[in-house]
């Protein structure tokens, strides 16, 4: 199969659309906000918490930094979607196919999406870990090295939803349907579904492959990735069962392997929309 | 094998501006839309493509731009589908929607993104900007546009590439007459230049004064294609006689079959007046009037595509 990769100017064409429009850093906004308030509670509880103790509680920062990048994961998503069905609701898809050739202007698309998603999970780290500095005082420091894992994942994980929101946003066209999809699926559906996965796992034995399954759900993927590391600092060799209680899983894949199931899901929503995008009669 | 969006590399387009359909067929769901249409565009004409609402022209055009699927045929660009163009707008220029614009997005930023994508500068979209007449409303946003400025946007958009083909639907709609004498004329001056100008319209009186040649859709499929002239020689002939029955079955043996009975309760007649004449005296039928109707264009647009005679 030959794959039709975009050229320099479709991505610069994509790039300028995009940051041509205030959506962008309308999103923005309520990132960084959320960052800051997330991370600032996360100090504050690491100080309470951990300022008694001569070895303090180091994790939290970093736990709390993970929890503010996945939800900056979901804005991130939305953007996708948003870059992905403007191109429908304002009707300029034609004008935008006839120039770039449908799958060249779906993977510049996703290329730019993907950028943005970064920008958005380091904006989140640059709000989010000197709110949380200040937060926690004194209270002792995280390593460095846990942080910038954090933050490395963090940027990954943004930039792979970024991606799925514009398959998403592709395959569905209409902006106010995939939006609400998307909303329903990562902060309901999901939910409801590794609950039904885990129900009737007994906590004294090792989860069997149905509750399994619960760590392979895009979102929950994406959790276990950004939360591995502070788990590991935060509980040791409980580090497992302290992934198993933030991202609401049984039975998780390390950390690389979780981003692997993101990665893979990103793969199949984007060949979804290949194919979708490629086959739709533009009316 | 992966390689950049050189679509169709190694399969270079001819360069000849020529657009060619052949037994072009789009089906949706139960809706045939177009069925069996074949014909040519050539480049150096103006070419205009007619037919009442519903006939199939945008899906017709949209298909040899690649939008559409067609579900029977083929429709080519310079020998090859629009989809394996290298940077097809370099080739091809498109006016398919008036407000095919982000609408906070202004005329210039758009003209800039979409200008990048075809990899031209901004000294291009500055030209085009003028060219159209859009130099001064160029940092408001398009969402502010008239409709008739938006469709000066759309041309100027479809110009970026400085493409060897042009191919517009209905690109009248919203202009002002000042603005319809002014794509009449800019439309006549790219085809002069050795272009192509394939341009649809369901109202003949916008395109008469330009138009080379035209193709004719009725229900989906073609009902003429030729020169404009041509279409002006099988005009009416109008016929008062004493058995109109008579005739039109004496003029049917002579192979004369595009006859209409009026509502004066004569015959309107696609033949030459004399062949008529003949064919009455022949049949012994007698004849109280005769007349000719050579060049009323959109009389026999409106008769080829079912409207009034």
């Amino acid at each position: 199969m030959t794959v039709v990769l975009p050229s320099a100017c479709v991505l610069r064409g994509e790039a300028l659309k995009v940051l041509s429009v205030r959506s962008w850093w309308a999103l923005a906004l309520p990132v960084a906000a959320l960052a800051l308030s997330v991370n600032v509670f996360g100090g504050l509880f690491a100080a309470a918490v951990g300022g008694g103790l001569d070895e303090g509680l180091p994790g939290v920062l970093p736990v709390s930094l993970a929890y503010s990048l996945g939800l900056t994961s979901v804005f991130a998503a939305v953007h996708g979607v948003v870059i992905a069905t403007a191109e429908f609701r304002h009707r300029t898809v034609s004008t935008t196919y006839l120039v770039g050739g449908r799958v060249p202007v779906l993977l510049a698309k996703a290329a730019v999406a993907a950028g943005f998603g970064g920008v958005y999970a380091l904006l989140t780290a640059v709000v989010g870990l000197p709110a949380g500095l200040l937060g926690q005082g004194a209270a002792r420091l995280s390593s460095i090295g846990v942080l910038l894992g954090v933050i490395g994942t963090g940027i990954v994980v943004c930039a792979l939803w970024s991606v799925l929101g514009v398959a998403l946003g592709t395959v569905v066209v209409n902006q106010a349907g995939a939006m609400v999809g998307l909303l329903v699926y990562v902060l309901v559906l999901e939910n409801l579904l590794s609950l039904v996965l885990r129900s009737g796992t007994d906590p004294d034995r090792a989860p069997g492959g149905v509750a399994r399954l619960s760590s392979f759900l895009p979102a929950n993927a994406g959790d276990i990735a950004l939360y591995d590391l502070p788990a590991r600092e935060l509980g040791g060799r409980f580090g497992g069962t302290v992934v198993e209680s933030l991202a609401g899983v049984a039975g998780p894949p390390p950390g690389w392997g979780a981003l692997l199931v993101l990665l893979v899901w990103t793969g199949a929503g984007t060949a979804l929309a290949w194919v979708v995008g490629d086959r739709r009669d533009v009316t | 094998m992966v390689r950049q969006s050189t679509r169709g590399a190694g399969v270079e387009p001819d360069g000849s501006g020529r657009i060619r359909v052949e037994g072009l067929g789009k089906r949706f769901g139960a809706v045939e839309a177009v069925r069996g249409l074949s014909f040519t565009v050539e480049p150096g004409a103006v070419t205009g493509f007619l037919g009442p609402n519903g006939s199939g022209k945008t899906t017709t055009l949209r298909a040899i731009l690649g939008l559409v699927r067609p579900t029977a045929g083929t429709a080519l660009v310079e020998g090859l589908p629009y989809g394996a163009l290298p940077n097809p707008g370099r080739v091809v220029g498109a006016v398919l929607e008036a407000q095919g614009v982000h609408p906070a997005r202004t005329a210039r930023r758009h003209l800039h993104a979409v200008g990048a994508a075809v990899g031209v500068g901004e000294d291009r979209v500055e030209a085009v900007l003028g060219l159209v007449g859009l130099a001064d409303a160029a940092d408001r946003p398009a969402g502010g546009f008239s409709l008739g400025m938006n469709q000066r946007l759309a041309l100027a958009t479809a110009l970026l590439g400085d493409p060897r083909i042009l191919v517009l639907d209905e690109p009248g709609n919203g202009l002002d007459p000042q603005g319809i004498a002014w794509l009449r004329e800019f439309l006549r001056g790219f085809a002069r230049s050795g272009r192509t100008v394939l341009v649809s319209s369901h109202q003949l009186a916008e395109l008469g004064q330009i138009v080379d040649r035209l193709v004719v859709l009725d229900a989906g499929t073609c009902v003429y294609q030729g020169a404009t002239d041509g279409m002006r020689g099988r005009a009416a002939v109008r016929v008062r006689c004493a058995d109109p029955a008579r005739l039109a079955e004496a003029l049917a043996a002579r192979g004369v079959l595009e006859i209409d009975h009026v509502a004066d309760g004569g015959l309107a007649v696609a033949a030459d007046a004399v062949l008529v004449g003949d064919t009455a005296l022949a049949a012994g039928v007698a004849l109280y009037g005769l007349t000719e109707e050579r060049g009323d264009l959109e009389q026999m647009f409106l008769r080829l595509t079912g409207g009034a005679a």
